[in-house]
């Protein structure tokens, strides 16, 4: 710690000093949270950054003038070494009478309160950091969801929390705080704020990829943007954890629930506190209303490789993408085959297409066991796919790696949902189609997933299946091109080398029915798949059995037709039958041995007459 | 494979279609429905081995098969819908003349009951043309009904042996029954059968009525003649509504859920074939 950094550092009392809040999954750039709070901040505003937050968030308030209240001091001088100027200790210790323009509490109320000194409790803390906003400033608060996706899926359960930093739980059976947006909207209006625009935060509510107004999301459970971006934000979120159930899966089960906002993880809400109208005029820069228009429907941080944030934002025309922060492309590894695919965020700049998302749809029918609405939607991606191709059959850019999770369905119209996705050389048309389908064939299996096809179809022979659906005869050896296109292409977006492709592909090409899926180990799917292999067991038990049966049944038969053989042969009529061609049966085997040597004769002479 | 799989060709009409050709066609992984039905789309008293797929012919069957807890149970379409595809014009639709009248057949190990004379003067009371008998191999064989329909002025045919335990399956059964079907412009029965529904779409008016000869110790299982007049009344009769006819027929057959080749060669077990071609 320089001078310079002790000089930055506020010590009112009540440090933790042997303790750090600081999260350690970081988003590139403070991911979705810094660009929402990037856009509530105006230019020269003051800022508080009431609890932990990414220091990335500090990079991206540099516009305006920021203050940090920590209860660490190790993270207190972390930041310090960034510039900020840091206040260590409890609520408490916030300078009395200074007040701020925006005051942002994204880490929640708990993470601001010390275990030093006494407590304010979940009320208390928040009706010190109002105290805190200026009369027309902008609060933007975190709340954690005790019902949340990722407390459903959690294989420990809340109350039994043994991290350092359960030294209390709070939890829902305590009253003195909110539990949802609206009991936290009760609670700021109590506390003499105006309630604006929730976010709800997807997949963690400490490094939220997605972030989606929550209104929106209430009243659009069919968008198939949101379907992919809870999907998304889920599936990648959950890494390889171990956990109950598939935190995607419900995810988007609470969106067509109309509970995406009420399931998610956590909530970001914003309020403003009404402007003193004996103060005057708000100061100059103007800050945005909660319920400011230009705010975006959605804030996504999407796979890799990383385009930064990735905004929807709704306008006269409906809505569009917008692409904010920095483009960044990783490097290639050293020993990176050509890149078959990249990210273009120059592709994000027109409307979001409407529609409800292909895989949705898929999976329904499946479920439905309905083949008539399988075939209706399977011809008309495989017509929406031809229709693009040029004259050789090929397909490039986006809809070249349009699988059935990135293509919505609106009518008879089919659209890429996100373009920024984008082959770098066009590939077959039949190749595309089979790698959706393989994709969507796996993700079914693997899933566990009721279907209307019999359990003896590997991956491959699904995607077939499917192929003949759609209205084309797929072949293996064009799923297995699939197959080798989607190592080729995940090996890209991955910055994988070649050695890495080949392994994917082989690991790829291993794919059984009977395995749980990709992704995290869920102990519902884990079950699921061994239920899948008892199954298959006892298939290939009963099928031994019955040829066994058979077998044995067969053998009579033939013992039947030999003993039945051997009479006739003994039989007065056989013998005199046989006597009587046994002349033309010498005839015809002397026949053969003479054509035989003739034919030995002339292999002889032929080299011969060649090397003449 | 289940020795069923063979009943009237079946096997080796799928063979052809799947681009196998004419020979042996190979093992089925998994039991084809042999024949329309009102149960579970597979024969009651067959040996089934668990979990081993059900390949069967329409959606209602599927459906029913696993109300009654078959798993594995996949709808493909009836193999007589395959034929109409290998063979949608041959031969060239000849004048149609007359109708086919299928006399309900038990199989052999059943009899049935019930008055031929009778059944043959109510023939002769509704067809407005000449008749073709098309009798079960089972009833050709028996010399004193064959010529009950022979005296009646009928033609009297067989379509051939559906074979049993793989012997003496005639491959071209449901061939010879598609040529038959398409020089009639009536097909009629006393009982709502295969043939019937293959009749329909092979382009026939369809009838059905008579005394439907109850079959001695039939199995009541599923509701037997009475439910299937009760559940398909608008077949019955000795004229019928022809397109509603042919959309039940299309239905029941499966027709919308004939598999491409390379499909049905991946649900039949013959993606990847292990054995040896045996080409007789």
């Amino acid at each position: 710690m320089t001078t310079e950094t002790a000089a930055r550092i506020a010590l009112p009392g009540g440090e933790m000093l042997a303790w750090s809040d600081l999260p350690e999954q970081r988003l590139p750039d403070g991911g979705p949270l810094a660009a929402l709070a990037a856009r509530v901040v105006p230019a020269g505003a003051r800022v508080l950054l009431a609890g932990p937050h990414d220091p990335a968030l500090l990079t991206r308030l540099a516009h305006a003038e920021v203050t940090c209240l920590l209860r660490s001091h190790p993270d207190g001088v972390a930041l310090a070494d960034r510039g900020a100027r840091v206040v260590v200790g409890g609520p408490a210790g916030l300078p009395a009478g200074e007040t701020f323009d925006v005051v942002i509490a994204a880490a929640g109320l708990d993470a601001v309160e010390s275990v030093e000194g006494p407590r304010l409790g979940w009320d208390g803390v928040l009706d010190r950091l109002v105290r805190a906003l200026r009369p027309g400033g902008t609060l933007l608060l975190r709340l954690d969801n005790p019902l949340g996706v990722q407390r459903l899926v959690a294989t420990a359960p809340w109350y039994a929390d043994r991290a350092d930093s359960a030294w209390t739980v709070g939890g829902v059976l305590d009253t003195g705080r909110p539990a949802n947006p609206e009991q936290l909207r009760a609670r700021l209006a109590g506390a003499g704020l105006q309630p604006g625009v929730c976010f709800a935060a997807y997949p963690d509510p400490n490094a939220a990829t997605a972030l989606v107004a929550a209104d929106e999301l209430d009243r659009r459970p069919t968008s198939g943007l949101f379907d992919a971006v809870l999907h998304g934000a889920c599936a990648d979120g959950a890494g390889d954890a171990t956990v109950l159930q598939d935190p995607a899966r419900l995810a988007v089960d609470a969106l067509h629930a109309g509970l995406g906002s009420a399931l998610a993880p956590g909530w970001l809400l914003l309020a403003r506190r009404p402007a003193d109208p004996d103060a005057g005029s708000a100061p100059a820069g103007g800050l945005p209303l909660t319920d400011d228009p230009a705010l975006p429907v959605a804030l996504v941080q999407t796979g890799p490789p990383g385009i930064g944030v990735v905004e929807v934002v709704d306008g006269p025309d409906g809505w569009r993408w917008r692409v904010t922060g920095r483009v960044s492309r990783p490097e290639p590894a050293p020993f990176a085959t050509r890149e078959v695919a990249y990210r273009d965020a120059g592709a994000l700049d027109g409307p979001v297409p409407e529609g409800r998302l292909l895989r949705t749809l898929l999976l329904d029918a499946c479920l439905r066991r309905d083949p008539d609405t399988l075939r209706r939607l399977l011809r008309g991606y495989a017509s929406w796919l031809a229709a693009g191709a040029d004259r050789d059959g090929r397909l490039g850019g986006a809809v070249a790696l349009a699988g059935t999770d990135n293509v919505v369905v609106a009518g008879d119209d089919h659209a890429v949902l996100d373009p920024s996705w984008r082959a770098a050389a066009p590939l077959d048309v039949d190749v595309v189609l089979a790698r959706g389908l393989w994709r969507f064939a796996a993700a079914l299996l693997t899933g566990g997933y009721a279907h209307p096809w019999p359990s003896t179809l590997d991956v491959a022979g699904l995607t077939v299946v499917l192929g003949g659906l759609a209205g084309r005869e797929l072949d293996r050896a064009t799923v297995d091109a699939a197959i080798e296109a989607e190592a080729a292409v995940s090996a890209a977006l991955r910055g994988l080398d070649a050695d890495g492709r080949v392994r994917l592909a082989t690991e790829l090409r291993a794919v059984e029915p009977t395995d749980p899926p990709a992704g995290p180990r869920s102990y519902q799917q884990l079950r699921e798949a061994w239920v899948r292999q008892r199954e298959e067991l006892t298939r290939l038990a009963a099928l031994l059995k019955w040829t066994e049966e058979l077998l044995t049944s067969r053998e009579r038969a033939l013992r039947r037709a030999d003993a039945t053989i051997n009479l006739l042969s003994g039989s007065l009529s056989y013998r005199v039958g046989r006597l009587a061609i046994t002349p033309a049966r010498l005839a015809k085997r002397g026949a053969r041995a003479a054509k035989r040597r003739a034919r030995q004769a002339l292999d002889q002479r032929g080299p011969r007459e060649e090397q003449q | 494979m289940h020795h069923a799989n063979h009943f009237y060709g079946h096997a080796h009409v799928l063979a052809r279609y799947c681009g196998l050709g004419d020979g042996h066609p190979p093992r089925i992984n998994g039991y084809v429905q042999h024949g329309w039905n009102i149960g579970d789309g597979l024969a009651p008293g067959h040996p089934y081995a668990e979990f081993t797929p059900s390949l069967l012919w329409s959606e209602q069957t599927r459906r029913r098969a696993w109300s009654v807890g078959r798993r594995n149970v996949v709808t493909v379409g009836a193999p007589f819908s395959y034929l109409l595809s290998l063979r949608p014009d041959d031969p060239p639709e000849p004048a149609r003349e007359g109708t086919i009248w299928y006399p309900f057949h038990g199989w052999e190990g059943q009899h049935v009951k019930g008055d031929h004379k009778e059944l043959i003067a109510r023939i002769r009371a509704t067809e407005p043309g000449p008749v073709t008998v098309c009798l079960y191999w089972h009833e050709y064989g028996m010399r004193r009904v064959r010529r009950l329909y022979e005296h009646a002025g009928f033609r009297v045919i067989c379509h051939g042996y559906r074979g049993h335990w793989w012997k003496d399956t005639d491959p071209l059964f449901l061939d010879q029954q598609l040529t038959e079907l398409r020089r009639h412009k009536r097909v009629a029965s006393n009982r709502l059968t295969s043939a019937i529904f293959y009749g329909i779409a092979a382009g026939c008016e369809p009838a059905v009525y008579g005394d439907p000869m109850i079959l001695s110790a039939e199995d009541p299982t599923f509701g037997g003649t009475a439910r299937i007049r009760r559940q398909w009344p608008e077949l019955h009769g000795e004229s019928v509504d022809l397109p509603t006819a042919v959309e039940i027929a299309r239905a029941e057959l499966g027709t919308d859920h004939r598999c491409t080749p390379a499909e049905l060669r991946e649900l039949l077990g013959w993606a990847n074939l292990q054995e040896e071609r045996v080409d007789h």
